[in-house]
């Protein structure tokens, strides 16, 4: 048997957050004590840990193991350090928002972290299967946790078409990487960038693989026409689900496309890039025009993700280093923004009432200015306003496909933020302009209270100074 | 330094006025006016540098990777219009102190006002393109707030929105111009963007760039089709409109045109497109000014008008017209504001600024009468004013001009005289309904003059007005001067700012424009009924609020269509997204059948592919009967168990055929809990759109899998084959495959179905009842009964067999395990749960955890020997009775499948048979 030991030091941070995850599912059970907090504060600290661990073991290095079937790069850093801090950032919004519907519950921890464990895997993947480990264990834990309430009817509905749908795309995905595998023989990502590039897309196994793995692909990102999930799974799942879902796996969907399409098929760019630009303007358009429309919060935070979707891919399409910078820094701060616009939802829910409607967002500014003031920022970032974070975003992804003549792309692209920025401005019309009857003054507990303040504070200070996201960003790619 | 103090300082300012607020309206308006004064005093200590030839710039790195700098540059043109900010920022600061009512939140006030101020400074003094950009948007915010100071107004609402929709739409234009600007010069460096004119010009992409930039700059300065945000956005308090409406924000836009004028005029389509944008708003501008009623409206639509001349005269393209431009900008700032605030003292003072309801002000403010009408002579270019001069510079430069477009030369001059005429016309009567006339007795207030400081500001400009206007080239000539140097960079054309040019073209223009404008103001009743016959209201503000509506329409619509939440419809659509792909994928692929060694077909294969065939086809026509449909899968499979006999995989079949027999009872077990029939639920056109998915999808599968296996390739099979005995010492490949090859997924799957036994066990546990009466037992048949006896010790023995000779001959622990789990379940169907559960009273949980636990710890061993997990190792004995056979350490591993599929089938079953029948509840709430 040719069989070698595998560095397991290089994969420390997924295995301290596996082991942790399993530690906590036993420690929930015996201290279940009073909201499970004993589970919230080791969940917290072992997401801390991971970050430590992600940078402290895998920054810097350039190494595969497991057979190949796991690589440690930059890359894999800044996307874990990423997923690892919006789970960080998830979880602490949650605990007011679970503890007053009773679902305080140690597995929300223990699947919320099982969920980064699968995209932690995928950040790292360096094997087809490796990555589909990844991605079935991040899906099947949201599938979970968007029925986490399983006395809401929503939930389950919404829980079951994700299902359903996810498992179909999964199955395509699967079919994809099939096809890839039978072309280069290898599971390999690093022998199959190599294979590929030498058979090309002439081949036919090689084409139809690829359109699949890009299916799969464009279903994790919700990008148009493979985004139906979207506003149902935003709308159905819990807030503080949603805002779990909605903000790190899209760092994941990231690592799922660098490190299969990206990379591993890099040699096809001329084949996906035509793909993609379907995709991109596709959720450009349905994300912009269906959002005008929304009157549920979460469904047009679900759309508006999709419009973003469309943005993020533009750096792909690209297909340039600069490109990947852009649409990590992208996702990155786009889910920066989400998670905070997520949070003023639930900021403003309390027991038996959701204020899941746009126009429960009415009077904020009477209610609270200093909120009012974060949703501004929030709103206006998310619109590309300059001076934001996710302006820079939007600018570094546009100037990614100006520098490689898609100058067309470009122009489609910024027509789609222009009506896009129209629904957001209703969202601030109404924090600032429209009264309600009765609008009391907002009561919400002070740890949710910080956790929003700080998250407003993050983008606005990286609209201020959004270099050193950016240098990480491009560090990841080398460059 | 100062540099950036100066832009910075406002910002800096921001919160001084909300502090001060607290100690009284008068320090308020003082600590406010602090920042932008010190800023004025920096900006005209580094004046003499700037007259003196010189361009200061500061610098400092803010995003390097994207050429964002924090860079300012202070040149003539700048400090003109920094100095014009600042200036009439603070007589705004002042003039507000005694406009807003104790009941307006002042702080707040004089916070946004600073902060706009900031933004519009960054503007003008901004030397990286990106920079100016962020203010630009920065003025677009600021404004909104300011607009919609006054939250109860709706009015106000709406028109706050409406400028910050326009103009900020505008604005991610000017960016996007702005970024192809730097891709095409390779810097977004100010001074270099502007020494780069020739290759911007001849850029292929210079069009694009140009209109999108000149999107920016029009909706800024709201020029025709984008005018109509500005008079709704005559809703905030006056000091606004006078500062943002009039002096500052809406010059932007302009200032945009004039400072890219070297990089970006001089092209044809720069002068159709500016200059024909230009001349639209001039003359609707005015014509619209005429018939406002509205004080404020009145003066919007005046400013649009003017504005549109400014734009003319840069879109002519020449320097002579740029220093006619710039000269314009500085008077109509300054009359514009004077009348503006002369408005706002109307107003505050009268109650009201509607001009049917104004008149005969003269005797009660006397004093404002004067200021207002020198303001209104300026705007209309009535001599020894400044608006004269600049309004004579016009049209000089439209009449040298008008050679350009040949045939139709006249057409320039002339519509330039109307938008004269029109504006002479509406200046008088701004004049002259609200001052002269009959006094009115029905005003809200009683008129009388405004405070002393409330008049300072208007007072301070109008003599800005006259003494521009007597002594021109001695007050502004040498300002004009440097500021050209910097707008133009280089060389600043002869001009004359004399008052007395001789008897020629433009001063007959001028002539013909005031007498005309008088005329028209004498009939004007007759031009009102010509406007209400001739143009019906279609207003920008209708067609704004009509796209708007119509785009939401048609969003519903197609969200409608969409967005429906049906799980069906979305997978129909992703299954379409998917289909589409991949016969796109198929077809970049070019669609080939390779030449591969293929089996040959002989005739029992095509009896099992018609059995096959025949077998599907009854499931799909009969599926919803259930029963029906179960056996007819079950069909399918033994046909796949007889395929594997046929082609000699007596394993496989044997595996195939327990699997099948086992889940086949499983479903039965299951059906109980169903109706019978499955209902029909989904609508004829439905079908048909699934069937045709289905056939398409399942089509383009078969296609894509034929051309793939008729590929010439090699199977894993051979390896498996080959290092089956001497890697895992057995000979049956599916065995070895399963406990030593794939040990680890073996030892998963069996994790897997032990969990699931689990579940059912704990989701069937509620529903479970032992309601099975005593003539149910009775109903087993007997024949069965007796038969079931006499074959479970066959069946056990059968299993044990197949168990111990699974690793080299067909069997395994696996089937063993199906096996001995038939055996048991027969037991069950034949006598009943009751019946069985009395003989087998122990619980199945522990042998599931007995085969994991042996499974595991075989697994575990091979640690000892330094060996990875599950690494196997056999030896051979020889047994009595059955032979020779193998020792290898993948037995245990074996026994543990064996026992853990055992538990958990069983336990299954079981439960699953404990429950009651789907219709039973009924029958029994029937009989009870």
């Amino acid at each position: 048997m040719n069989f070698q030991m595998p560095d397991f030091s290089l994969a420390l941070p997924e295995l301290w957050v596996a082991t942790m995850a399993c530690v906590i599912l036993v420690v929930d059970l015996f201290a279940r004590g009073r909201e499970s907090a004993p589970a919230f504060y080791l969940t917290q600290l072992t997401l801390l840990v991971g970050i430590w661990l992600a940078i402290d073991a895998q920054w810097g290095r350039d190494a595969v193991t497991f057979s190949g079937s796991y690589v440690a790069d930059n890359l894999a850093v800044v996307l874990k350090v990423a997923m690892m801090g919006l789970g960080l950032l998830a979880f602490a919004y949650s605990r007011d928002y679970l503890r007053q519907r009773d679902l305080l519950k140690g597995e929300f921890y223990v699947l919320g972290l099982l969920g980064i464990l699968g995209m932690m895997v995928m950040a790292s993947a360096h094997s087809m299967l490796t990555m589909y480990l990844g991605l079935e264990l991040l899906s099947l834990c949201q599938y979970a946790l968007v029925a986490f309430n399983r006395d809401s009817r929503m939930g389950s509905e919404a829980a079951m078409k994700y299902f359903v749908l996810g498992a179909l795309s999964s199955g395509l995905l699967l079919y994809g990487l099939s096809m890839v595998y039978g072309v280069t023989g290898s599971l390999d990502l690093g022998v199959i960038r190599e294979a590929a590039a030498g058979v090309g897309a002439q081949n036919i196994m090689l084409a139809f693989g690829l359109t699949f793995v890009v299916v799969g692909v464009a279903f994790k990102f919700g990008a148009v026409p493979f985004h139906m999930w979207i506003p149902d799974v935003y709308q159905g799942a819990p807030t503080a689900v949603t805002l779990y879902i909605g903000t790190a796996p899209k760092v994941a969907a990231v690592a799922l496309f660098m490190r299969l399409i990206g990379e591993g098929l890099a040699g096809l760019q001329e084949h996906w890039e035509l793909m993609l630009v379907i995709l991109a303007v596709g959720s450009l358009a349905v994300g912009n025009i269906f959002a005008l429309v929304q009157t549920n919060m979460k469904r047009l935070l679900a759309y508006s993700t999709i419009s973003h979707v469309g943005f993020l891919l533009l750096g792909f399409i690209a297909g340039t280093p600069e490109g990947y910078t852009a649409a990590l820094f992208y996702a990155v701060s786009y889910s920066l923004m989400a998670a905070g616009a997520f949070g003023m939802v639930i900021l403003l829910s309390r027991r038996g009432f959701e204020a899941e409607e746009v126009e429960d967002m009415k009077g904020l500014n009477d209610r609270h200015s200093g909120f009012a003031f974060i949703m501004l920022i929030l709103m206006f970032s998310m619109t590309g306003v300059p001076g934001t974070v996710g302006f820079y975003a939007k600018w570094l992804v546009l100037k990614a496909v100006i520098d490689v003549d898609m100058v067309w792309l470009a122009v489609v692209a910024v027509i789609f933020a222009v009506i896009g920025a129209f629904y957001y401005l209703r969202v601030l019309k109404m924090v600032y302009f429209d009264r309600v009857e009765g609008g009391e003054a907002l009561q919400a507990p002070a740890g949710l209270r910080v956790v929003l303040a700080g998250n407003g504070l993050a983008v606005l200070i990286l609209g201020i100074f959004p270099d050193s996201l950016i240098a990480a960003c491009a560090a990841a790619f080398g460059s | 330094m100062s540099l950036l103090l100066i832009a910075l300082l406002p910002f800096l300012c921001i919160p001084l006025p909300l502090l001060a607020v607290h100690y009284g309206r008068t320090a308020c308006a003082w600590v406010t006016a602090l920042g932008p004064a010190i800023a004025l005093a920096l900006l005209l200590g580094s004046a003499p540098t700037v007259f003196g030839g010189e361009t200061v710039t500061v610098a400092w790195s803010w995003l390097p990777v994207l050429g964002l700098e924090l860079a300012f540059v202070l040149d003539g043109y700048s400090l003109l219009f920094a100095a014009l900010i600042l200036g009439i920022g603070l007589l705004i600061i002042l003039y507000a102190r005694y406009y807003l009512s104790e009941s307006d939140p002042m702080g707040r006030f004089y916070a946004m006002l600073l902060a706009f101020m900031g933004a519009m400074l960054g503007i003008v003094l901004s030397n990286n393109l990106i920079l100016m950009v962020i203010f630009w948007e920065l003025t677009s915010i600021s404004s909104f707030l300011l607009i919609g100071y006054w939250r109860h107004l709706a009015e106000a609402r709406q028109g706050a929105r409406m400028a910050l929709t326009i103009t900020g739409a505008g604005g991610l234009c000017l960016l996007a111009g702005v970024l192809l600007l730097g891709e095409i010069v390779g810097s977004y460096e100010l001074t270099t963007v502007l020494d780069s004119g020739e290759l911007i010009r001849a850029h292929p992409l210079y069009e694009l760039t140009l209109v999108l930039i000149l999107l920016g700059a029009f909706t800024k300065s709201a020029q025709v089709p984008f005018h109509f945000w500005l008079p709704h956005a005559m809703a905030a308090p006056t000091p606004v409109s006078a500062y943002l409406h009039s002096a500052t924000m809406v010059k932007a836009g302009v200032f945009l045109l004039a400072r890219l004028f070297p990089a970006l005029a001089g092209s044809d389509l720069w002068f159709f497109l500016v200059s024909g944008v230009g001349l639209a708003t001039l003359v609707f501008g005015a014509y619209g000014a005429l018939f406002k009623d509205d004080l404020k409206g009145l003066l919007a639509y005046s400013t649009i008008s003017h504005l549109g001349l400014i734009t003319l005269l840069f879109g002519l393209g020449t320097p002579a017209g740029a220093v006619a431009g710039v000269f314009h900008i500085i008077n109509h700032a300054t009359f514009k504001a004077s009348l503006f605030m002369s408005a706002g003292i109307i107003d505050h003072e009268a109650g009201t600024r509607d001009i049917r309801r104004l008149g005969g002000l003269r005797h009660k403010m006397p004093h404002t009468m004067w200021l207002a009408t020198i303001a209104a002579a300026s705007m209309a270019g009535v001599p020894l004013l400044n608006g004269f001069i600049s309004k004579e510079m016009f049209f000089a430069e439209v009449v040298v001009e008008s050679e350009r477009l040949g045939a139709a030369g006249w057409l320039l001059p002339a519509v330039a005289t109307l938008g004269g005429l029109l504006s002479a016309a509406y200046s008088i009567r701004f004049v002259h309904d609200v001052f002269f006339g009959d006094s009115r007795e029905s005003l809200p207030k009683e008129p009388h003059e405004p405070p002393r400081y409330m008049r300072v500001p208007v007072e301070v400009l109008i003599g800005i007005c006259v003494a521009v206007g007597v002594a021109p080239a001695l007050v502004i000539g040498p300002v004009l001067d440097v500021a050209m140097a910097g707008v133009l960079r280089g060389e600043v054309p002869y001009y004359s700012l004399a008052l007395w040019h001789g008897f020629k073209l433009p001063l007959f223009m001028s002539v013909i424009a005031l007498g005309g404008g008088l005329l028209l103001y004498l009939w004007r009743d007759r031009a009102e009924a010509l406007h209400e016959r001739v143009f019906p209201a279609i207003t920008g503000k209708g067609t704004f609020e009509a796209v708007l509506a119509g785009a939401v329409a048609l969003s519903r619509g197609i969200t409608r269509a969409f967005d429906n939440g049906s799980v069906q419809r979305n997978l129909a659509w992703l299954l379409t997204a998917a289909i589409v792909l991949g016969g796109y994928g198929l077809w970049t692929g070019g669609y080939s059948v390779g030449d591969a060694h293929q089996t040959p077909a002989p005739w029992a294969a095509f009896g099992i592919w018609a059995m096959l065939l025949a077998a599907m086809t009854a499931l799909v026509v009969l599926h919803r009967n259930r029963l029906i449909a179960l056996i007819l899968v079950g069909v399918a499979g033994l046909l796949s168990a007889v395929t594997f006999i046929y082609i000699s995989a007596p394993d496989l079949a044997l595996t195939q055929l327990s699997v099948e027999v086992v889940s086949v009872i499983l479903l039965l077990m299951a059906l109980r809990l169903l109706p019978e029939h499955t209902p029909r639920e989904s609508s004829a056109g439905r079908r048909l759109r699934d069937g045709a998915l289905a056939v398409l999808g399942g089509g383009g599968v078969a296609a894509a899998a034929y051309a793939v296996m008729t590929q010439p390739f090699t199977t894993i099979s051979d390896y498996h084959l080959v290092n089956s005995v001497p890697g895992g010492g057995g000979s049956n490949v599916v065995n070895v495959i399963l406990v030593d090859f794939r040990g680890f997924d073996t030892f998963g799957e069996i994790t897997v179905l032990g969990i699931a036994a689990a579940c059912v066990f704990a989701l069937l546990a509620q529903g479970a009842s032992a309601t099975e009466s005593a003539h149910r037992e009775s109903n087993h048949p007997l024949m069965l009964l007796v038969g079931s006896r006499v074959m479970l010790p066959m069946m056990v023995a059968v299993a044990l067999y197949i168990f111990l000779r699974g690793h080299n001959l067909p069997g395994g622990g696996f089937i063993a395990g199906l096996v001995a789990t038939v055996a048991l379940v027969t037991q069950y169907m034949a006598s009943g749960i009751h019946w069985s559960e009395r003989r087998f009273t122990g619980s199945y949980f522990p042998v599931i955890g007995w085969g994991l636990l042996i499974a595991g710890a075989t697994g575990v061993v091979s640690w000892l020997f330094g060996a990875p997990f599950l690494t196997s190792a056999y030896t051979y004995v020889d047994w009595p009775v059955l032979g020779h056979f193998e020792i290898a350490s993948a037995m245990a591993f074996d026994l543990g499948v064996f026992l853990t599929v055992v538990g958990a089938v069983v336990l299954m079953l079981a439960n699953l048979g404990k429950q009651p029948a789907h219709g039973d509840k009924e029958e029994s709430s029937w009989s009870s």
